[in-house]
């Protein structure tokens, strides 16, 4: 696909700043009402999802060229997708499509940003995808008992991520992770110091051809291990696997889960009993990827019909954030004795980004930052002594921008406070 | 310049006069304004007249004073501020044009009064949302003009209501439809399509409507008006409310009045309602006022075409939830005055004579717009403004209206006195000009500010003053509509 | 034409440099151009700069320095209408976007205050949690709350909570020349509970039933009435996008699509409705909207319109009725059902289901789905918006359209959904007002042939004496129908003569003063 394959998607843009907003049937008071990041904090209509379509457009029309400008601007957003579902309450349109396709003509036509191009050097080499990450890919799992499933037969994949292997403060969940499946009897593997970064970041930040070959490069290995399943705990991780390479047409048989998925399943199965009591008031933030983008893709080939009225053939089905995985990371929580949780205002499929997506933490620190200081202030405001998350990327930003903030709330994965219960 | 010729070319001789004392009825009235006689009295029949007439004073620069109620007058407004002045008495003007029952709304001339235009609509199921016991002799347009706080709230959505659409010579001498009425056709080519003349706004982006209300005929003089109307209920259970502490009663009347149980809803001291059914001076005005609490409130739940008897009493029931929350005892009398008798009074014009001038003679109003969160400190500002001016607080009649809706008050201080009293006369006037500095002070709205205490009125707000007076060029360039008015 | 380097550095003064901007991605996301009557010119010209003021002292400079330039501006808020487009060179489009504060919530004398970037749905929110509600214009809760930022400001709620013109109070107003004018008790006190005085009403000049569309300076805050909200403090959504559902039929609440053998007999139901005040929403839906309101996609609103078409026998309305206590609500239920079996109305057993009826319920009091019922289907729409006279004219006016509309529709012009005419009435009956819907892919035979239909509705405006149509703005058409009507055209002109001598308060949607 290309922008000029979403033409008439942007050209459905009627302008009405849903975009900016969450889905207005959820809007509960003054506070939180905004879900874009973007037109937040830099309140040009160009950086809301509307404002993207009617540049896009523009560029179709040879109003306007790639420029510095235009590559501030479309790099200037977590591309998490909360414009997309709000679009989407109402308009059979495609937003955050078309946004990709902004991304990839940046980098087509040599407006890329360094510190990306830097990034995605390293993805060509195998190498991660994070900045300024001092660990070496395999310490974290140094002197733990587990498969190699590049080794050995593992009938469950668990994929830490970069995110998690190159910061030495992550590694407590991807122990926490491996022991608890352990402890549910489960055939877990990983790889080490061999394992793959996912490449989806490669996509996020508009080197559509490195996402896909890195792409081939993972499933050739997952392929080869014969795992039934591939587990992370990285919701961009989770997307890539489950969303992109299915986007790709690289879907495999191998199942792809997020860990709050699979121990929502084992909890549910009795293979985990939660017995500690943690006594704690939550609140849970939907990580984008594993939320609202975190649904099925639809693949869709045919044609839109002529008429007045926007169909397609055969009916298209539009992704609208209503299938993303919302239930089972609560499930988690709930099942924890003596774990309270509250929820914020945004939830869900219209959740505020944690503001490390996209490249932004990269590319716009200040800005990833900015974004995480709004959720962790919704959070306060719920009475939440902690903000627990099941993504290492929310876990990390939320921490920096705490650590500016000063401030006594803390940060947990799902997967910390579960293994505190069993 | 004018000459009663000219003049009497327009409306015909005998509507035309300059005779000592027609001009002397018009030289003053019961304000404390000056005295200015003058030059001719010119009764006119119809819009042509007023058209003409119009074109005659721009052409004369002869300033025009618009009159549509009978006397007496009380606010300085009818009285020419300058010399050489025509008055237009439109109070001939008595056709009742249309009522429409289907679209609730009436169309009349400036001449029709209360007491004509209320038995007139009630033939057709309808009435009138009316200021509080007006003089018989009020002209119901002007009253809507004036933007007169009316009884029943709930039914005063905006503050221009109950006014719809109106014909109006601007001062320009250009004839105007407002609202629904400016077109296009004729108004029996409008009714013929359906329409009612029932929409005061527009046409388009603006709403002349309002701004010829308030204006005190500085921007033209109009020929005719359309009242929106109500249903006749077919049930009412009216009620009182009696209380020393006026803050429950305001709770309640919040309510009331966004629950919308109440259509008349009102609050009036005991020297008010004394006042209103007081038959025998004095005696009889000093014994009710003492039966009666300080402070009480009259409201009136009633049902209609449907069901009314289920509606009263499920109305009743929330109502008495509601005066419980507020901690007031609805009753069906106080203090001897049963609750029908004032729903029956507030229905109908004041009888001769004004219920305002029955006690001493005349009557000085201050009155102003504020919220129910001021009202008490307001009224004491009052009371120490009375005080400072030896006149006894007790005295003060008070008259507490919700208007559109319940998002403001209008609170109307009725200073009773004896105008033959020079020591009293001096008192009311020191009092009704000195006292506004000091309840602008407190959050009181001067929105239709009458007579001496206009200046001190406007002064606060200049840039409403400067884009006024543009408007006022635009609609009355010569400044010939009752010059001297306003700001103007 | 650009702006010279000083002009840009005299208002980059003014607001510092992240809320100014004249590069063409920024101007472009603007100039995309609106859904309404959307042809096949994709973008306005390019104008100058985009502007983000965060009060009213800053939009007062910008102003004063547009006069001093020799520049226009045009200033909005949320942006959906085509009369917010910055209409190309010499323009400075003011975004509204940073005024975006809830000023005051007055629960006891009902009114709030906000400036332009407070969206409905923000209000509204605030407003439940004090038992307090206030009208959502039609276009729904994503738009403005400024009581004087919709065109019409007529929403589903208009049956109880009146309109933009009426509701208003105290407003702020940044003339076109660059003063601040305080509207009522605001410019005397400093507070917001009237919009009028002292003396004659400025109300009357800043807008009419309809609004000056930019054209007349910029309104930095307003105050609008407050009505009573008979409901819970939120209202209990569950689901996920965008099929959002209630987890209960709110008690002292019901909805119901209901359909009328003929006009006459809808006509009769709206006015007894509206004379025993019962109704809360009152809306002139036909299948066709509901359909579209009720669908997540296109692809389910032509199920939905296949199905509900069989059904539809004649005129229909959409009526929400809320009791504020049990008694009450009981009472207007059984209003209902005498006027329904007076005028042989019909209710849509599909509404009756409660998780329909729920969703219809919130939708109609959040004004969620107005984008779905119009811009879903193509990404643009276009009609006809009449006036607000009584129900009858509205009604009368109307009836042209079907005929119109049918012709549309058969000759492949538009999308052939109900020619039923909404009309709907306003204060418990006392006002009507109507509209038309078309959806269409535009095309240059399409925009034809909607061109010559609104035009037909024009003339009949004029010659049939139906009062002046809503969709009436700019100078041609004013033109047109100003000589029938008063000639109120030349009273507008002088209004925006005299307060904008300079001409700076971009007009082209309001009327200039030529």
């Amino acid at each position: 696909m290309a922008l000029v394959d979403y033409q008439r998607d942007m050209e459905m843009c009627c302008r009405c700043s849903a975009c900016k907003f969450i889905p207005i049937e959820r809007v509960t008071g003054y506070q939180h009402a905004y879900v874009c990041p973007s037109v937040s904090r830099y309140n040009f209509h160009a950086y809301a999802g509307g404002g993207r379509m009617g540049f896009g457009i523009a560029l179709l029309e040879k109003r306007l060229e790639y420029t510095d400008k235009l590559r501030e601007v479309v790099y200037n957003c977590q591309m998490c997708g909360a414009c997309d579902i709000s679009c989407k309450y109402a308009m059979d349109m495609e937003v955050l499509e078309p946004m990709y396709e902004m991304r990839m003509g940046c980098v087509d036509n040599g407006f890329t940003v360094p510190v990306l191009d830097s990034l995605v050097a390293s993805l060509r080499k195998q190498g991660p995808m994070v900045l300024g990450g001092k660990a070496r890919r395999g310490d974290w799992c140094q002197s733990l008992e587990v498969k190699d499933y590049t080794q050995q037969k593992a009938k469950v994949i668990y994929h830490v991520g970069c995110r998690t292997v190159h910061d030495k403060a992550m590694w407590k969940v991807a122990k926490a992770t491996v022991s608890l499946l352990q402890k549910a009897g489960v055939d877990v593997g990983i790889a080490r110091s061999s394992e793959p970064c996912c490449g989806g970041r490669a996509y996020h930040m508009g080197y559509r051809q490195d996402a896909i070959s890195q792409a081939k490069h993972n499933m050739n290995i997952f392929k080869k291990s014969g795992a039934e399943l591939l587990v992370t705990g990285c919701a961009e991780c989770y997307h890539t696997f489950k969303v992109l390479y299915d986007k790709f047409g690289l879907k495999s048989d191998i199942e792809v889960l997020h860990t709050t998925e699979y121990f929502a399943r084992l909890i549910e199965e009795g293979k985990l009993k939660p017995k500690q009591p943690v006594k704690a008031t939550v609140t849970y933030h939907d990580p984008c990827h594993l939320g609202r983008l975190g649904e099925p893709y639809i693949h869709w080939k045919g044609k839109e019909l002529p008429g007045h009225m926007r169909l397609f053939d055969p009916p298209k089905t539009f992704r609208r954030g209503t299938y993303g995985i919302y239930a089972p990371p609560r499930n988690v929580l709930k099942s924890i004795p003596g774990l309270k949780l509250v929820e914020m205002d945004r939830v869900k499929e219209y959740a505020w980004c944690c503001g490390a997506g996209g490249g932004v933490k990269e590319t716009n620190p200040d800005f990833a930052i900015w974004t995480a200081q709004e959720r962790l202030e919704e959070a306060r405001s719920t009475g939440a002594g902690a903000i627990v998350t099941a993504c290492p990327g929310c876990e990390q930003n939320f921490t920096n921008a705490l650590k500016q903030d000063g401030d006594s709330l803390k940060v947990f994965d799902i997967v910390e406070l579960l293994e505190k219960t069993i | 310049m004018v000459t009663k010729e000219k003049l009497a070319k327009i409306v015909g001789t005998g509507n035309v006069s300059n005779a000592p004392a027609a001009l002397e009825a018009y030289a003053r009235d019961m304000s404390f304004v000056n005295a200015v006689k003058p030059e001719y009295v010119v009764k006119v029949r119809n819009t042509s007249d007023v058209e003409k007439l119009v074109s005659l004073a721009r052409e004369t620069l002869t300033p025009l004073v618009p009159v549509s109620s009978g006397p007496p007058h009380f606010r300085g407004d009818t009285v020419p501020s300058t010399g050489g002045a025509v008055i237009v008495d439109l109070s001939g003007m008595k056709r009742l044009i249309r009522v429409d029952r289907a679209n609730r709304v009436a169309m009349f001339e400036p001449g029709v009064t209360f007491g004509e235009l209320i038995p007139a609509v009630a033939k057709a199921g309808l009435r009138l949302n009316m200021p509080l016991q007006p003089r018989k002799t009020k002209s119901v347009v002007t009253s809507m003009l004036e933007r007169e706080p009316v009884i029943m709230p709930k039914y005063h959505w905006d503050i221009a209501d109950p006014m719809a659409s109106t014909e109006i010579v601007f001062g320009t001498g250009d004839l105007f439809r407002t609202g629904a009425a400016a077109g296009s056709g004729t108004i029996e080519e409008q009714w013929k399509a359906g329409g009612a003349q029932k929409e005061g706004a527009g046409p388009s982006a603006s709403s002349w409507y309002r701004v010829i209300q308030g204006s005190q005929g500085t921007m033209g003089i109009v020929t005719w008006a359309s009242a929106r109307c109500e249903l006749i209920p077919k049930l009412e259970e009216p009620f009182l409310a009696g209380s020393p502490q006026l803050e429950r009663l305001l709770d309640a009347v919040h309510w009331l009045i966004r629950l919308r149980l109440a259509n008349e809803c009102f609050v009036l001291n005991s020297a008010n309602l004394a006042a209103l059914f007081t038959r025998k001076w004095p005696d009889e005005y000093y014994s009710l006022k003492d039966r009666l609490p300080p402070w009480i409130l009259f409201f009136n739940i009633a049902g209609y075409n449907y069901l009314p008897e289920e509606r009263v009493s499920g109305q009743v029931k929330d109502m008495k939830d509601v005066a419980q929350r507020a901690g007031v005892e609805p009753l069906q009398s106080i203090g001897g005055v049963s609750a029908f008798d004032v729903l029956e009074a507030v229905r109908r014009p004041s009888d001769e004579p004004y219920w305002k001038l029955r006690s001493r003679g005349g009557c000085q109003d201050i009155f102003f717009l504020t919220i129910y969160d001021r009202l008490t400190e307001l009224i004491n500002v009052m009371h120490v403004e009375a005080d400072k001016a030896g006149y006894p607080a007790s005295d003060i009649g008070v008259y507490l209206q919700p208007i559109a809706q319940g998002t403001s008050c209008h609170c109307e201080f009725n200073l009773f006195y004896d105008p033959e009293n020079p020591v009293e006369v001096s008192r009311i006037r020191g009092l009704s000009t000195g006292s506004i500095d000091a309840l602008m002070a407190k959050g009181a709205f001067f929105s239709r500010p009458y007579g001496e205490s206009t200046g001190i009125i406007m002064n606060r707000d200049a840039a409403t003053v400067s884009a006024l007076k543009k408007v006022k060029g635009m609609l009355d360039p010569f400044n010939v509509m009752n010059p001297g008015k306003l700001c103007f | 034409m650009a702006l010279k380097r000083d002009q840009y550095t005299a208002f980059e003064d003014v607001l510092g440099p992240a809320s100014i901007s004249e590069d063409p991605v920024i101007l472009d996301s603007y100039a995309w151009r609106s859904c309404q009557m959307a042809g096949l010119d994709k973008f306005m010209p390019r104008f100058e700069a985009v502007v983000l003021p965060q009060n009213t002292g800053e939009v007062q400079s910008i102003v004063r320095l547009c006069n001093k330039f020799k520049l226009q501006f045009k200033a909005s808020s949320t942006s959906w209408g085509v009369y917010c487009d910055p209409t190309g060179p010499g323009v400075i489009k003011i975004d509204l976007k940073r005024m975006n504060r809830i000023i005051e919530i007055n629960e006891r004398n009902m009114y709030a205050v906000v400036e332009p970037y407070v969206v409905s749905a923000q209000l509204q929110a605030e407003l439940m949690k004090r038992g307090l509600n206030c009208n959502v214009n039609g276009a729904g809760g994503v738009t403005s709350a400024l009581v004087i930022a919709a065109h019409e400001g007529i929403g589903h709620m208009s049956q109880h909570a009146s309109y933009g013109e009426r509701n208003q109070l105290a407003l702020e107003w940044v003339t076109p020349d660059g003063e601040i004018v305080s509207l009522g008790s605001l410019g005397s006190l400093g507070e917001w509970f009237c919009g009028d005085g002292p003396g004659p009403s400025l109300r009357g000049i800043i807008r009419g039933n309809v609004v000056p569309l930019g054209g007349l300076g910029v309104y930095t805050k307003a105050a609008t009435k407050l009505y009573h909200w008979p409901g819970p403090p939120v209202f209990p959504v569950e689901g996920v996008s965008p099929r959002y559902i209630p987890s209960q039929i709110l008690p002292g609440f019901m909805a119901r699509f209901l359909c009328f053998p003929s006009e006459d007999k809808r006509g009769e139901a709206v006015k007894k409705i509206g004379e025993s005040e019962i109704g809360f929403v009152l809306m002139g839906f036909n299948t066709g909207m509901i359909a579209a309101n009720m669908a997540t996609s296109n692809e389910e609103e032509m199920g939905y319109w296949e199905k509900f078409k069989k059904w539809e026998t004649g005129p229909s309305f959409f009526l929400i009725i809320a009791g504020n206590s049990p008694g009450d609500f009981d009472y207007k239920k059984r209003v209902l059902q005498q006027i329904l079996r007076e005028t042989d109305g019909k209710s849509l057993k599909e509404m009756e289901d409660p998780e329909v009826e729920g969703g219809f319920l919130w939708r109609c009091i959040r004004i969620t789905a107005s984008i779905r019922e119009t811009c879903r289907a193509n990404g643009v729409f276009g009609g006809e918006v009449f006036g607000t006279d009584a129900y009858s004219i509205q009604s009368n006016f109307i009836q042209d359209s079907i005929e119109a509309k049918a012709k549309l529709i058969k000759k492949g012009l538009v999308h052939a959904d109900s020619t039923i005419p909404f009309v709907t009435s306003l204060e418990h009956g006392h006002f009507g007002h109507s509209e038309v819907l078309l959806r269409y892919r535009p095309s240059a035979e399409t925009m034809e042939g909607i061109w010559e239909f609104v035009d037909r509705a024009n003339q009949a405006a004029i010659k049939g004496h139906f009062g002046l149509p809503h969709h009436v703005f700019s100078d041609p058409v004013h033109d047109l129908f100003g000589p029938h009507i008063s000639n109120y055209h030349v009273w507008l002109r002088k209004i925006k003569k005299t307060f904008d001598p300079n001409g700076a308060s971009e007009s082209s949607n309001y009327i200039s003063a030529k």
